[in-house]
């Protein structure tokens, strides 16, 4: 029953998916990390961002391409403070490049023996053993270099492989084709910078959460919830576009741009509140899916 | 059973028949890697079964029927409520039958003095009335110097000779622009510039068959003043006025030729200049001539073409000729009698469509001009225009014959105030007379009309101010400026304010009607929903009580509303009330029959995130038609929700647990959304959409023709598509059968016709062969009847009597498989027969697609290339969709998605084939495709299969979404006391369902847009644009419903019955 072959393309992109089953466990949702700090920035980051966009609008609208070329250091910046203090940094990036296990390692490396290498362990590390002092301090010294790398890793995957992959989706959901190019391509910037940042920062390469990713069927934290609620705001984002108020921020792609940095702070905060928390999005019944192929 | 070992997963059946037992055991496809999705075969033993096989076969068919029944009843409600809600809802005015006579003065002065001529001294005893179709008023005014858009477009300063002569000689013509009164088409048109009333919205739709004018009109006047009539050109004068011209000089030509650039216009030369000739110049009074020329090069070409320009030069030409033979006593008029918009068509209320020009000319040198403003033609349309019913009163009192009564128009002052331009009392005069006219029309209406008083009063204390006036004009000395003007102006005043008094008043809507319609309309919708989603058990089985309820109801509310109407008790048409009352019974009864047993149905709401965001598509794009932006901007918001759906089912995809089904669903999901991308290149924008779109349909925005490089189009498709077609057959190993001689070659075949014709169609446009354009026309007929005798009559017997897409094959012996994953086989290895299938796993799917294909080539046929490609496209995406369906376990579950997508994708690709929601873009044009003159029925059903084509293709496809890949399923004889466990009913059970899900899509946008169009019924913008969407979701739904009556549902009985013929029920 197979059909036409699929394209190479396809194929590349699920080699490292489709070894990987769902059967296999897949990673728990993320906590923000327990010091005072990253608590705080956690709520302060979406309503800054929030904040810094609502601020820079009238600019924004003005002249939106140099605006949003300008503003993305200042956010990607932003991104990456916010990952830095609030956020576990993938630990299977780390050991990839063999220079892990510097500050962290002792808490790391008890967790290794039981669980997948990294990201879970890491999680319980930074949840268990950070006391006050020594999680900063700790983390102002050793955890820099295991930070560090997983930003950069972030940034370069973000302005690579997401940008040009948002900036095709635009164009697939109807952005101009032959026109409005730097548009396109910079409102695709700023949502990979919302989107994948800290997804990378968290997750680095782990097969299965991406394949998770791509199925959308992460279960829900703060990280994800941005994600998935930059993408929904983009795409409510389109709706006032052909309205004949003619408003000057009814153009291309403002709008989509508000609604992806809406949808960012909402899904931030939703993601990580209780009634979401490790909830999944569901396409069908569950009960229904193992007779559905069935007669 | 065994499996073949061979490529497990490929769809490659193997099946082990025993002996020569008719009886078998079968598996699905890939039952090594895809359990579940194992079908198990249930055993039918030979003996007994025949009679039980032709029990079910013969229920199949009894239940088919029944389902049929309930379709058409659908159809009848959704034509009821359409029809109550156009009635209340398009503009009604009433006919007025009184006619204006010699003898009877408009007013009641006694004074009457004989005149030469009716009601005022007549100016000439002749006349040449020329219209110049679609001729707009740019067309006859120089290039505006001032602008500076580059190179000045073709259609400028080529009929220079109306503007010339109004200039240098004001005394003998006048140039004006002269704007319409939309709709703009020619039969509206010619109704009012002959009977000098408002055109009504009902009139639009009889174009195609125009009737006689019963009002009083100009040429009726003219016949009864004893004058001898003559027509020349456009045939619709002779549906209007039957019997009013000379037998013997008059020459009508066939009008809706628009291919045909040229007979009409050397005809009506031909036939006019010997006519002006002095020695026939007895013979006749006034010759109506009707060109055509403009107005077909503007739909063949648009404006900006070369051919516009020639046929400009030509019709200069003319006017010189005539202007050459006139006497003294003849006018000349040449007028448009609408525009046309920026690619040549008509039918709107855009400026371009309504701006057309008049010029009137005569060698006796009676016009002037009241000021030095108004000496130079108006350099645009917004200067100084005159309403079209002006042309009534001024040719009336021109020519010596009473103001027809319904007119409205006023005289055009530059026809009265003489060449001095200081004749004010002729013009006070005449203006005097057409106020009176109006005066006692106005009166007569309300009379007849009754409640109407209150609307008209202000207009009448105008009327009785300019009396008043008129009375105290000191008639001592001659005409004074400075006393006349006034009365003039007055008189002027309650002309216009009558006119915008009467277009209000006939844009009266019959509320109770509308909401009548609205109310079936909507009642429909609900019974819909719960017939095509809410239902728990099968619908067939609800089939009978339900159908016997509809019957009684329908039956009871017919007699019910018939009786009285008999009876004389309720004045009324007998149908329409009749028909109403049926619907409403019908109504009462199958929602009896439906909600008196609750156990079998279910709340309606979706449970999946697909059924969500079904009836988000179908919901937010019904909302949106409440917003002009939304309905203008439809076509990019149907790709937004293609795109969002392609996306969604990528994302679901990725969660199938099988790697094929991940794989295959990816890649179509994919493939999905490029190819919505894709299609979404070919536009053609409409007005409104201006400047944000740009126009790739036709060679350029201004062109209705299509570029060179498109004709490349046809020759891919045929190249690539039956290929495409194959690769999705070949996935399932189905390209058996008759599918490679159909697809391969009958299929490829037509395409490459397609494309042979379109060459020789541009080779005629472009004069590339040295062959003339008669036989390039016969030949290009020929081919197109043949691609539609190969679509619709070969491939439609053909797809009646095929097999189904499989290719059985019988070997001995080779049984040493492992039986590993098969039942053990029954009987002992010995004589053992392997009997492989090919296409086993989509049996029906491939059976049923033929069809499409079918209809594909024949839609294909009628689209201009850039629609063909698009066309192409459609079909592909049908195809992926049918796969993404399939991977993600949609196609089992009934899912409502898959029918709501083809249904979006139909309406998406409804604009990708050169349409918009406007009257204009209706390509008439396609008619002549397959044939080269106009023959009912059939020159309808091609306009509405261009027009239409996406979405009966995707009604076409709607049972697909069941079928395609659909595990074969035979009854089995032990559990066969029930009825129900005829399999072959449930398959036509869920295709019913899905075909009632696509029509619940069509029906909510027509509800939606029914009812914001009685909703805005006041907006500016009703006419352009909420009213034409209005008509295109009506239209779109009854062209649907009987699409699916008709072929799909039918389509769906041969496939099942040629499977079962193969394997049995």
């Amino acid at each position: 029953m197979v059909s036409s072959p699929p394209s190479p393309t396809v194929t590349g992109t699920m080699s490292s998916s489709s070894g990987a089953p769902p059967v296999l466990k897949s990673v728990p949702p993320i906590r923000i990390l327990p010091s005072q700090l990253a608590r705080i920035y956690s709520f302060a980051h979406p309503a800054a961002v929030l904040l810094g966009f609502t601020i820079r609008f009238p600019h924004l609208v003005h002249d939106p391409v140099s605006e949003m070329l300008n503003a993305i250091p200042f956010l990607a910046a932003s991104q990456v403070v916010f990952a830095i203090i609030c956020l576990p940094p993938a630990v299977g990036s780390l050991e990839a490049t063999g220079n892990s296990g510097t500050s962290s390692s002792t808490a790391g490396s008890t967790s290794n023996i039981i669980l997948r290498p990294g990201r879970p362990a890491r999680r319980k590390g930074g949840s268990g053993g950070s006391g006050a002092g020594a999680g900063l301090g700790g983390g102002l010294l050793g955890g820099l270099g295991g930070k560090v790398i997983p930003s950069v890793l972030a940034l370069i995957l973000t302005a690579l492989l997401a940008t040009p992959v948002l900036a095709i989706l635009l164009v697939l959901f109807g952005a101009p084709f032959t026109t409005h190019h730097a548009q396109t391509a910079l409102c695709a910037a700023h949502m990979a910078l919302l989107t994948t940042l800290p997804l990378v920062y968290v997750h680095g390469v782990d097969g299965t959460v991406w394949s998770e990713v791509w199925g959308a069927s992460r279960p829900a934290d703060a990280v994800w919830g941005a994600a998935l609620g930059t993408c929904v705001g983009a795409w409510l984002g389109a709706v006032p576009i052909p309205l004949d108020w003619d408003r000057p921020w009814q153009a291309f792609p403002i709008t989509i741009l508000a609604g992806a940095y809406m949808g960012f702070a909402a899904g931030t905060l939703l993601g990580r509140s209780k009634w979401v928390y490790g909830k999944r999005l569901r396409f069908t019944e569950e009960a229904d899916l193992a007779d559905k192929k069935t007669e | 059973m065994m499996l073949s070992s061979t490529d497990p997963g490929s769809g490659h059946e193997s099946i082990r028949r025993e002996n020569a037992a008719a009886a078998f055991t079968g598996s699905s496809a890939q039952a090594s890697d895809r359990p579940d999705r194992k079908t198990t075969v249930p055993k039918v033993s030979n003996n007994n079964a025949q009679i039980f096989l032709n029990g079910l076969e013969a229920d199949f068919k009894l239940k088919h029927l029944g389902l049929l029944g309930v379709l058409v009843w659908f159809l009848f409600l959704h034509v009821v409520g359409i029809f109550y809600f156009t009635k209340g809802f398009l503009l009604t005015r009433m006919v007025l039958e009184n006619k204006s006579s010699c003898d009877v003065l408009p007013f009641a002065d006694t004074n009457t003095k004989k005149v030469d001529g009716c009601w005022h001294k007549k100016s000439f005893d002749k006349a040449v009335v020329l219209i110049i179709d679609a001729l707009r008023y740019d067309f006859t005014v120089p290039f505006p110097s001032d602008v500076d858009s580059g190179s000045e477009p073709l259609f400028y300063n080529n009929l220079p000779v109306l503007y010339e002569t109004a200039v240098n000689t004001p005394e003998n013509a006048f140039l004006l622009p002269f704007i319409a009164d939309p709709p703009t088409t020619t039969l509206q048109r010619l109704k009012g510039l002959t009977t000098g009333t408002l055109p009504t919205f009902v009139d639009a739709g009889s174009n195609f068959a125009g009737t006689a004018i019963d009002e009083d009109n100009v040429v009726a006047q003219l016949r009864a003043a004893g004058k001898t009539l003559v027509h020349l050109g456009d045939n619709t004068w002779q549906s209007l006025f039957p019997d009013y011209f000379d037998v013997n000089m008059t020459r009508p030509y066939d009008s809706f030729n628009v291919w045909d650039l040229h007979t009409v216009d050397n005809g009506v030369t031909e036939h006019l200049l010997p006519l002006l000739h002095p020695a026939n110049a007895t013979k006749w009074d006034v010759v109506f001539g009707h060109y055509l020329g403009v107005d077909h090069a503007g739909h063949r070409y648009g404006p900006n073409h070369p051919a516009m320009a020639a046929k400009l030069q030509q019709m200069d030409r003319l006017i010189r000729d005539v202007i050459a033979k006139l006497d003294d006593k003849t006018l000349l008029v040449v007028m448009g009698d609408h525009g046309m918009d920026s690619k040549g068509d008509h039918g709107g209320e855009s400026d371009d469509e309504v701006n057309a020009a008049l010029w009137m000319y005569s060698k006796k040198g009676v016009f002037g001009r009241t000021s030095e403003d108004s000496r130079k033609p108006p350099a645009t349309a917004s200067d100084r225009s005159i309403p079209q019913v002006d042309l009534v009163p001024t040719l009336s009192l021109l020519l010596g014959i009473p103001i027809p009564f319904n007119n409205l128009g006023s005289p055009i002052e530059e026809a009265f105030v003489g060449s001095t331009g200081k004749d004010w009392k002729n013009l006070v005069t005449v203006n005097r007379l057409a106020s009176a006219q109006i005066k006692r029309y106005q009166q007569e209406y309300a009379t007849v009309r009754g409640a109407e008083e209150g609307n008209g009063l202000q207009s009448i204390e105008l009327w009785e101010a300019a009396e008043n006036d008129w009375q105290n004009i000191p008639w001592v000395g001659s005409s004074n400026p400075a006393t006349l003007r006034p009365v003039y102006d007055s008189y002027r005043q309650y002309q216009r304010n009558t006119l915008q008094v009467c277009r209000s008043l006939w844009a009266k809507f019959d509320e109770w009607s509308m909401a009548q319609g609205i109310a079936i309309l909507f009642s429909a919708i609900v019974l819909l929903v719960f017939y095509a989603r809410g239902i728990r058990t099968q619908q067939t089985e609800l089939n009978t009580i339900l159908l016997t309820a509809i019957a009684a109801g329908t039956g009871l509310g017919a007699i019910a509303g018939a009786l009285p109407v008999l009876l004389g008790v309720v004045a009324g048409p007998l149908v329409e009330k009749s028909v109403l009352l049926a619907a409403t019974g019908g109504i009462l009864s199958a929602s009896w029959s439906l909600f008196s047993q609750p156990r079998q149905l279910t709340v309606p709401l979706p449970k999946t995130l697909w059924g969500w965001l079904a009836v988000l598509f179908t919901v937010a794009q019904s909302v949106g038609f409440a917003s002009n932006s939304y309905t203008i901007w439809e076509d990019e918001i149907l790709l937004f929700f293609i795109s969002t759906f392609g996306v969604l089912a990528g994302i679901s995809s990725m969660r199938q647990k099988l790697t094929a089904d991940r794989v295959l669903g990816v890649y179509h999901s994919i493939l999905f959304v490029i190819l919505g991308r894709v299609a979404s290149m070919s536009r053609l924008c409409r007005e409104e959409q201006m400047p944000f779109c740009r126009s790739t349909y036709y060679a350029s925005a201004t062109s209705s023709t299509s570029a060179p490089w498109q004709l490349i189009i046809p020759l891919i498709l045929a190249l690539v598509l039956p290929t495409v077609v194959k690769s999705f057959y070949a996935g399932s190993k189905s390209y058996e059968g008759a599918a490679p001689l159909w697809i391969g070659s009958a299929f490829r075949l037509g395409l490459f016709l397609v494309a042979v014709f379109w060459m020789l169609d541009s080779a005629d446009d472009g004069e590339w062969l040295p062959l003339s354009k008669e036989t390039l026309k016969s030949s290009r007929v020929f081919l197109a009847q043949l691609v539609l005798a190969l679509a619709f009559i070969a491939g439609t017997t053909a797809f009646i009597y095929s097999k189904p897409c499989i290719s059985i094959d019988v070997s001995q012996g080779g049984n040493n498989e492992p039986d590993a994953k098969g039942k053990p086989s029954p009987s002992s290895s010995a004589g053992r027969t392997t009997v492989t299938i090919l296409g086993f796993g989509n049996v029906y799917g491939t059976r049923y697609f033929l069809l499409v294909v079918n209809f594909c080539l024949g839609i294909i046929l009628m689209q201009k290339p850039m629609g063909q490609g698009a066309m192409g496209l459609l079909l592909w995406q049908i195809l992926s969709l049918l796969e993404i369906l399939d991977t993600n376990a949609l196609v089992s579950s009934n899912s409502s998605i898959g029918p709501i997508v083809l249904g979006v994708l139909g309406s998406f690709y409804y604009f990708k084939t050169g349409h918009q929601a406007t009257l204009s873009s209706i390509q008439w044009e396609s008619a002549f495709i397959p044939l080269s003159s106009v023959q009912y029925p059939w020159s309808p059903i091609f306009v509405v299969l261009n027009t239409f084509g996406p979405q009966i293709l995707t009604a076409i496809a709607v049972p697909l979404t069941v079928l395609w890949k659909r595990p074969l399923q035979l009854s089995e004889e032990a559990t066969s006391t029930s009825k129900a466990s005829n399999p072959a009913i449930r398959v036509l059970s869920d295709a019913i369902q899905a075909t009632s899900t696509y029509i619940l899509y069509f029906a909510t946008i027509n509800l939606a847009t029914t009812m914001w169009a009685g909703h805005l019924r006041r907006h500016l913008m009703l006419y352009r644009i909420f009213s034409p969407r209005f008509m295109l979701g009506a239209a779109v739904l009854g062209v649907v419903d009987l699409v699916l009556i008709l072929f799909s549902v039918a389509g769906v009985r041969w496939s099942i019955l040629s499977v079962g013929d193969i394997f049995g029920w």
